[in-house]
């Protein structure tokens, strides 16, 4: 439904090894795409230019310019091929951003609110995670800490494989919440909800950092999310995850 | 056309004449003069953030003094050195390219400096301890209504100050090049440098009023309780997001396009050759006027604005590309069968060229949804603007400052220390801002004062810090040689580089009235025709 002619055609011909964390998928697409088209325009303004800056020295034989009138053809090509270029840019990044941005359905939902400075989790049967910006600096040296030194209950938990809808609000000012394996981001504002999706299929621990300044700790507002398996997840969470395709009610206020 | 007369030059003027002066010229230099201080001034606090960001921790500041640095570092690069440096420009040459004797309105001139004078001084006193602003240079509510971001009343006031001062100087420039052109210099005629102040200027009377507006409510829902964008009280703080953009994506075209008009001037002189599609030059200048009121949106891809407006608008984004390519083609063209020159002004401007290439091209994924989701508020989106404002504006700046440094002093520059100041320029900018974009791409996120220890972060960081410094020495040989050439350079003849663009016809430093009687300008004249000098020696 969500897979236009393009991004099939394009993921069919693309051959990536599946990321960590989806829709991280489609950035690498998007990302690969642009390099390629940069590459090659910035290769061919700058051969020529080059080629053009030697050859033409002023040197014997080279005192005057020659005149060169305007090429009619040649200005027409280069108007109408960077359009269509940036045109096809701009379309399948809309192909790509409606799977980036659409959660699949019946995706786990959690709500996130950020506070200056730090994060608060809440599961959809009451659970709370608070990721505080005090429990990622060494207490002493108030460096920052690897992510194997930031203690426990400062983690959020995550079933590995499941998608992951994101409901995000703040508390105070705009933060914004960046899953830096997923390669997403939205802004949390204070007074709307916001939303996005990620799902990290490989268990292990993963940075989510603030990416709207807000103030003096704005660079230690992080949080973990910590990846494990859907058994371990469900021991953690206190039951089974909710069934997928039928959402448990969980309204925002 | 020929100017005689013995004056005294505009240099040797007493520290009064400097003070209550109304001429264009003055008023320039002394724009450039405080720009490039305050251009200096901004890139000690680089200094500053680079040494911090050399290794995770704090070592030198806490986060307050971080913040204070980087909020400084982007006003002061913005509205001082990216879009000052061009009042500068448009001041001093402007009417001797059109052969008028002042701006229309000369004592406007000298207001609209004394205003940006003034609110330079109140910038400078943002850097003592207990006045430093802590809110970025965006300024975004909520995070600017908090105690603990510094004086938004204070900031609110420079932004005042330095909107009427462009506002006048846009007004100012706009009615002396629409009114005041001497006979002969038609607009299809005229410098390609004139076309782009043009547009720059519109550009300014259109949108600086969007910011002032952002501004002042700003103040009022800090200091009388009103409620546009504090959303505690029902207000939407996005408002303020969408006003602000609304200016402050269009400044980046004030910023640039002068830099495109001063490419132009510098291209096509030492290629001794009209500038390739000139038509489609302007018509390009005029296309990246009117869209680039068009995208603002972009900068809010991921505010939590509707999704359908973020497809509209990354269409019209990296449609801006298009005018802004063709632009850079016409330049490669123009050194096609050019017999070019590389003085130090060209190869400055070259560099801006190919610089500016990886600026664009690095622009056009931040206009696509699907890679901005990543990118956006990382230190790519920093690197890009980086490889436009920090080495296009800025290359091209010094390039400007070094073609007409013989027509604003009288003497000459030295050609082998502004090489070498180039070289080190781009090594450590490269290195510097390369880096910044490869970086963000790993999704270190802007304006962090720390950063956790991941060995790759590190790494890239420690370079980027080494390339700033290596930066901060070709900056500093480039203005010593600047500062030093104007007392000690050797005398340059009025015309060194033989152009027939009309300020290069007047003495150099110019006369205080530029023309004893208003040029008539032949038929066959034309700013690029280097065959009409030769042809008319003796004007």
């Amino acid at each position: 439904m969500r897979k236009s002619a393009l991004l099939t055609l394009f993921t069919a011909s693309c051959a990536l090894a599946a990321p960590v964390a989806e829709p991280a998928r489609y950035w690498y697409n998007m990302y690969y795409i642009w390099l390629v088209v940069a590459v090659a325009i910035y290769l061919i303004v700058v051969i020529p230019a080059i080629y053009f800056a030697v050859k033409y020295r002023y040197r014997k034989g080279n005192e005057t310019a020659q005149h060169v009138q305007e090429n009619h053809l040649l200005e027409i090509l280069w108007t109408i091929v960077p359009v269509l270029i940036v045109i096809y840019l701009a379309t399948q990044s809309f192909a790509f951003y409606r799977v980036q941005r659409n959660a699949p359905e019946g995706a786990f939902e959690i709500k996130v609110t950020g506070f200056m400075w730090g994060w608060q989790f809440q599961y959809p049967n009451g659970k709370q995670v608070i990721a505080f910006f005090n429990m990622m600096e060494d207490p002493q040296t108030k460096e920052y800490l690897p992510l194997d030194k930031i203690p426990d209950t400062a983690k959020a938990y995550i079933p590995a494989g499941v998608p992951i809808k994101v409901l995000l609000t703040s508390q105070d000012v705009i933060h914004s919440f960046y899953v830096h394996p997923a390669k997403v981001m939205e802004d949390a504002v204070p007074g709307r909800i916001t939303h996005l999706w990620f799902q990290i299929n490989q268990p292990g621990e993963y940075w989510v950092f603030c990416r709207e300044y807000c103030g003096t700790k704005h660079s230690k507002m992080a949080a973990v999310l910590k990846v494990v398996p859907k058994e371990e997840f469900e021991k953690w969470y206190g039951g089974p995850l909710p069934i997928q395709g039928k959402q448990v009610s969980f309204n925002i206020q | 056309m020929a100017v005689a007369g013995v004056h005294r030059p505009w240099f040797g003027a007493t520290l009064k004449e400097w003070i209550f002066t109304t001429d264009h010229k003055k008023i320039g230099v002394m724009y450039g003069v405080t720009s490039l201080l305050f251009f200096l001034i901004a890139g000690i606090s680089a200094l500053g953030i680079r040494l911090e960001l050399f290794q995770p921790g704090l070592q030198y500041m806490d986060e307050d003094t971080y913040n204070a640095l980087l909020t400084t570092h982007g006003v002061l690069m913005q509205f001082w050195w990216a879009v000052g440096v061009w009042s500068s420009f448009g001041n001093f040459l402007l009417p001797l390219m059109i052969g008028a004797r002042d701006v229309a309105f000369p004592r406007l001139n000298a207001l609209s400096y004394w205003f940006f004078f003034s609110a330079s001084v109140l910038a400078v006193l943002t850097l003592l301890p207990g006045n430093h602003i802590r809110m970025m240079w965006t300024g975004y509510p909520p995070i600017s209504l908090n105690d603990n971001v510094g004086q938004v009343a204070y900031y609110a006031f420079i932004i005042h100050l330095l909107g009427a001062s462009s506002l006048a100087t846009a007004v100012n420039l706009v009615v002396t090049n629409l009114r005041m052109r001497a006979p002969g210099i038609t607009l299809g005629k005229m410098n390609l440098f004139l076309h782009a102040f043009l547009a720059m200027n519109v550009i300014q009377i259109l949108g600086v009023p969007a910011l002032a507006g952002a501004v002042t409510m700003l103040l009022l829902d800090k200091y009388f309780h009103t409620a546009f964008f504090d959303p505690s009280r029902g207000g939407d703080p996005i408002l303020y997001q969408n006003i602000f953009w609304f200016y402050s994506h269009p400044v980046v075209y004030v910023m640039v396009l002068p830099a495109f008009g001063v490419i132009s001037e510098i291209v096509a002189t030492f290629s001794r050759r009209e500038i390739f599609g000139r038509k489609s030059m302007i018509a390009a200048i005029w296309g990246i006027a009117i869209l680039g009121f068009m995208v603002w949106i972009h900068h809010m891809f991921t505010s939590g604005i509707p999704d359908w407006i973020k497809i509209i608008f990354s269409y019209t984004t990296v449609l801006i590309g298009v005018p802004t390519g063709i632009k850079i083609f016409n330049w490669v063209a123009t050194l096609y069968k050019g017999s070019i020159r590389y003085t130090t002004p060209m190869l400055y401007i070259l560099s801006a060229i190919f610089m500016f290439l990886i600026g664009g091209l690095t622009g056009i994924p931040l206009g696509l949804p699907a890679f901005d989701i990543n990118v956006q508020d990382s230190h790519f989106v920093v690197g890009h603007f980086h490889y436009v404002l920090g080495m296009t504006v800025t290359l091209v700046a010094f390039g400007g400052f070094f073609y007409w440094f013989p027509k604003v002093t009288g003497r000459m520059y030295s050609e082998f220390w502004g090489k070498v100041a180039l070289v080190l320029i781009m090594v450590g900018s490269n290195l510097f801002y390369f880096l910044q974009l490869i970086v963000g791409l790993e999704g270190m996120p802007r304006r962090y004062a720390d950063y956790p220890p991941i060995p790759q972060w590190i790494t890239l960081h420690e370079l980027q810090t080494v390339g700033a410094f290596i930066l901060a020495v070709g900056v500093g040989l480039a203005v010593l040689n600047l500062v030093l050439s104007a007392k000690f350079g050797p005398k340059a003849p009025d015309n060194p580089w033989e152009s027939p663009s009309l300020e290069w016809l007047v003495p150099s430093p110019p006369p205080p009235h530029n023309f004893d009687k208003i040029p008539h300008m032949p038929e066959d004249w034309d700013p690029y025709n280097y065959e009409w000098l030769s042809k008319h020696k003796k004007v």
